[in-house]
């Protein structure tokens, strides 16, 4: 693997105990894991015992854009982040979470293919990365500013085209809740690294890089990424994240107060909205963050006070810095335990007023702060409803497993049962491309998907089989899932957005079929590597399988691959997953990854295949081998 | 577009005595303002911000993704959601042109583009004063300038916009987009 081009050769590591900084050379992990997830997963196995907390100096919070992130690749303004998560439910793990904007890319204009963060600062600071040059910066002025303050004033301070990521109040106070948010409202927040961040007491970091990035060819670059622009011209996305057809209220909320569609860099969808509603204010705005409205809805019914109330909502956990998925399903928690009577109205969190303006902003505030019952919510809904009395009968249907909020149907869809199941944290994130394949839904009306007979035609041809897009059926979803998280560990790695690869499908295109091979050509194009389609996905399993190993080295065993147990159970006319069906498939996943059937452990042989021998090596040393 | 078209008679009679034939330095500035000429136009309004302009443009010149040395830049203020592209209007009076005291800027005849003759460039960053958008960088080792050259009329950051808020307008001639 030729690191010449693509790469910048180099990756920053700041201590913050220490207050050091220093460089060290990309290449010795490019060469087998590439970057994004795949240099996080392997730093992460090379230097962290599994026995170190989420919110411990030595756990490492590792920032990683890809060879691809920063250049013309359609949707390439993304990065990941690695880190054990706060959040992970029951235990810590170590688990990613992307993030979109303009960050990652102004670090590899600064020169670093990745960022990681160590230690634990004495005082809080603002890590200043401008080029060759990095300071920690005294952040004290900036302690209890919400995210738009800390970055506004850091914008004055360091200049107007400085890029900048921050946490706000609920990361300083460690909620399990964290985001780590960048600009109005990209985020990184399903797995509460803002606590991370936090708990080193690093409040911010800048980054102004003015370097250029080497492409190996640009001719053929532009060539490719006006094929791919091509191909996801007529992206659903756009539609999808603000408009959303299917919920009238939505749209015509989105329709109102929009001001323009915007987005992150090099992206041709552009699937945010910038919203302005008076009397609220101003955000960037994408699909979760309309959770607020079917509550505000019935307390306000159609009127300005609703708009503003579910603009409160995204506004607000914006600026504290918390994640909005987690509260697509926790306003509706507390009100079933509310009105079950587990849980009182209080000065804190009046849950006699769900759906009022009051009770969204008390309810962000009071979580951010860490006051009254805010404190045990911002332990994140998983760990309080094992406080509450019966919190659990109320909280299974939301948080399926690992403590993430639910995303996708899993009754009634085996393929979402298992990935859900398989991963450590909702996966779902990572499949947004599956949308447009109908893996989610047969039945949904165009633009989203495509005629049932397109859809099987792209089924055979991707999968090799339609059944596997067949709901009915764990059969053949092993497979399904198994390519599936390959190409997601490849786009992690890359890093592109999810929303756009693998694309799959076209609507641009007559017959639909898309062009999966798109990512290794943008992947020779700007680094000169010329790895095939299938070469990649191979490069994809390797991820997968490091990911397991760290999984298995935390302690993860077969029984911990599960859902909630009421999803084996019919709830309110829901479907049941059919339990004897998915364990058998999910035997029939592990035999197809070469894992041991009874604990799900990776063998030598995969292993060694995957030149993962070293991996093995330290999974045998420690009696963890399959 | 009004005051051009009045002038379509001035800017014919240029180009029919060979404007384009004569040195830079001999040239008049009505000869320079009446110039049939093409523009980038942007719409703040719709700017999404996502900065593809300055990718393609720097592809192109500079044969790397190097967004310091683009010829279109897009001002950010996402908190306001404002993002304002900064083009080369190749002005009609061309002060950039004016200002260089070394003839090394030059007015092509068929697009009206102002170009710099990086040859001739001492880096003294007159132009660059003169500019009224700041649209023209310098190279950091020889501090010579470089700008918008409307890639010989066919730029890329319009082709590129995933938002068409850049087009290309026409002046003494059809305005087009």
């Amino acid at each position: 693997m030729k690191t010449e081009y693509g790469w910048t050769g180099r990756i920053l590591r700041a201590d913050l105990t220490a207050r050091r900084w220093w460089v060290e050379p990309t290449e010795r992990y490019a060469q087998r894991f590439i970057g994004g997830i795949g240099i996080g997963l392997k730093i992460f196995w090379d230097e962290m015992r599994p026995d170190i907390g989420a919110l411990d100096p030595e756990n490492r919070l590792i920032f990683a854009p890809g060879p691809l992130t920063g250049t013309l690749a359609p949707g390439s303004g993304r990065f990941e982040l690695i880190s054990k998560s706060p959040r992970s439910y029951p235990k810590e793990t170590v688990t990613r979470s992307g993030m979109g904007g303009f960050w990652g890319p102004e670090l590899k204009y600064a020169g670093y293919d990745a960022l990681i963060v160590q230690g634990r600062a004495d005082t809080w600071v603002t890590l200043w990365i401008h080029d060759d040059t990095v300071e920690f910066r005294n952040a004290r002025n900036y302690v209890g500013e919400d995210t738009y303050a800390t970055q506004i004033g850091l914008g004055k301070e360091l200049g107007s085209r400085t890029r900048i990521l921050c946490i706000g109040p609920a990361g300083e106070n460690l909620s399990r809740l964290a985001a780590i948010i960048s600009e109005t409202s990209f985020a990184s927040g399903r797995s509460g690294f803002g606590a991370v961040m936090g708990s080193k007491r690093l409040k911010a970091i800048a980054v102004r890089g003015t370097g250029p990035l080497k492409v190996f060819d640009p001719g053929r670059l532009v060539e490719i990424s006006r094929r791919a622009r091509e191909l996801s011209e007529m992206n659903p996305m756009r539609e999808w994240t603000t408009r959303a057809l299917s919920l009238r209220d939505q749209k015509d909320f989105f329709d109102k107060y929009r001001r323009k569609n915007t987005g992150c860099f090099s992206c041709p969808v552009q699937c945010f909205a910038f919203l302005d509603v008076p009397g609220a204010g101003r955000s960037a705005a994408h699909c979760t963050n309309y959770y607020y409205h079917s509550q505000a809805t019935q307390y306000y019914g159609q009127s300005v006070e609703r708009d503003q109330a579910v603009a409160d909502g995204y506004i607000l956990a914006n600026r504290y810095g918390l994640d909005t998925f987690e509260f697509c399903y926790m306003v509706d928690f507390l009100r079933e335990l509310y009105e079950a009577g587990h849980i009182k109205a209080q000065k804190e969190i009046p849950l006699d007023k769900i759906g009022s303006r009051e009770f969204i902003q008390k309810l962000l505030e009071n979580i951010a702060l860490r006051r009254g019952i805010g404190d045990l919510l911002a332990e994140g809904c998983a760990r309080a409803a094992d406080k509450i009395r019966d919190g659990w009968k109320f909280a299974a249907e939301y948080f399926p497993a690992h403590g993430s909020a639910t995303h996708g149907k899993m009754r009634g869809y085996p393929e979402i049962a298992l990935m859900w199941a398989l991963d450590s944290r909702d996966p779902f994130i990572d499949h947004h491309a599956y949308l447009k394949l109908g893996i989610t839904d047969l039945t949904r009306p165009k633009p989203y998907t495509l005629s049932p007979e397109h859809a099987r035609a792209v089924a055979r041809k991707v999968f090799g089989s339609e059944r596997a897009i067949d709901h009915s059926t764990f059969e053949y979803k092993p497979e399904a899932i198994a390519y599936a998280q390959n190409r997601a560990a490849v786009i992690n790695l890359l890093v592109i957005c999810d929303w756009i690869y693998p694309i799959f499908t076209s609507q641009a295109k007559k017959d639909w079929t898309g062009d999966t091979a798109l990512e290794s050509r943008l992947l020779a194009a700007v680094t000169g590597n010329a790895l095939s389609e299938a070469e990649l996905n191979r490069v994809g399993e390797r991820v997968w399988n490091l990911a397991r190993a760290i999984m298995v080295r935390e302690g993860r065993t077969r029984d911990q691959d599960t859902l909630h147990e009421s999803y084996f159970r019919t709830n309110n006319g829901g479907e049941a997953v059919c339990l004897q069906d998915f364990e058998e498939a999910k035997t029939g996943y592990y035999q197809l990854r070469g894992w041991a059937e009874e604990t799900g452990r990776p063998t030598r042989d995969r292993l060694d295949q995957l030149e993962l021998a070293d991996i093995a090596n330290d999974l045998e040393r420690e009696g963890l081998l399959g | 577009m009004e005051c051009f078209a009045m002038e379509r008679e001035a800017v014919d009679k240029f180009l029919e005595e060979g404007a384009r034939e004569r040195p830079a330095e001999e040239r008049e500035f009505s000869e320079v303002y009446y110039r049939r000429r093409k523009s980038i136009s942007a719409e703040p309004k719709i700017c999404a911000g996502c900065r593809i302009c300055e990718v393609v443009c720097s592809l192109r010149h500079e044969g790397a993704v190097d967004l310091e040395r683009s010829r279109i830049f897009v001002k950010p203020n996402p908190f306001k959601g404002l993002f304002v592209p900064i083009v080369c209007h190749q002005c009609p009076d061309a002060p950039c042109y004016f200002a260089c005291p070394e003839s090394a800027i030059e007015i092509e005849g068929t697009l009206g583009a102002v170009l710099i003759n990086e040859e001739k460039c001492t880096g003294c960053r007159l132009c660059g004063e003169a500019c009224p958008f700041n649209v023209i960088r310098f190279r950091e080792e020889t501090s010579k300038a470089f700008k918008c050259d409307l890639c010989q009329g066919d730029p890329e950051c319009v082709k590129w916009c995933p938002m068409n808020a850049l087009g290309i307008t026409e002046f003494g001639g059809e305005a087009s987009k």
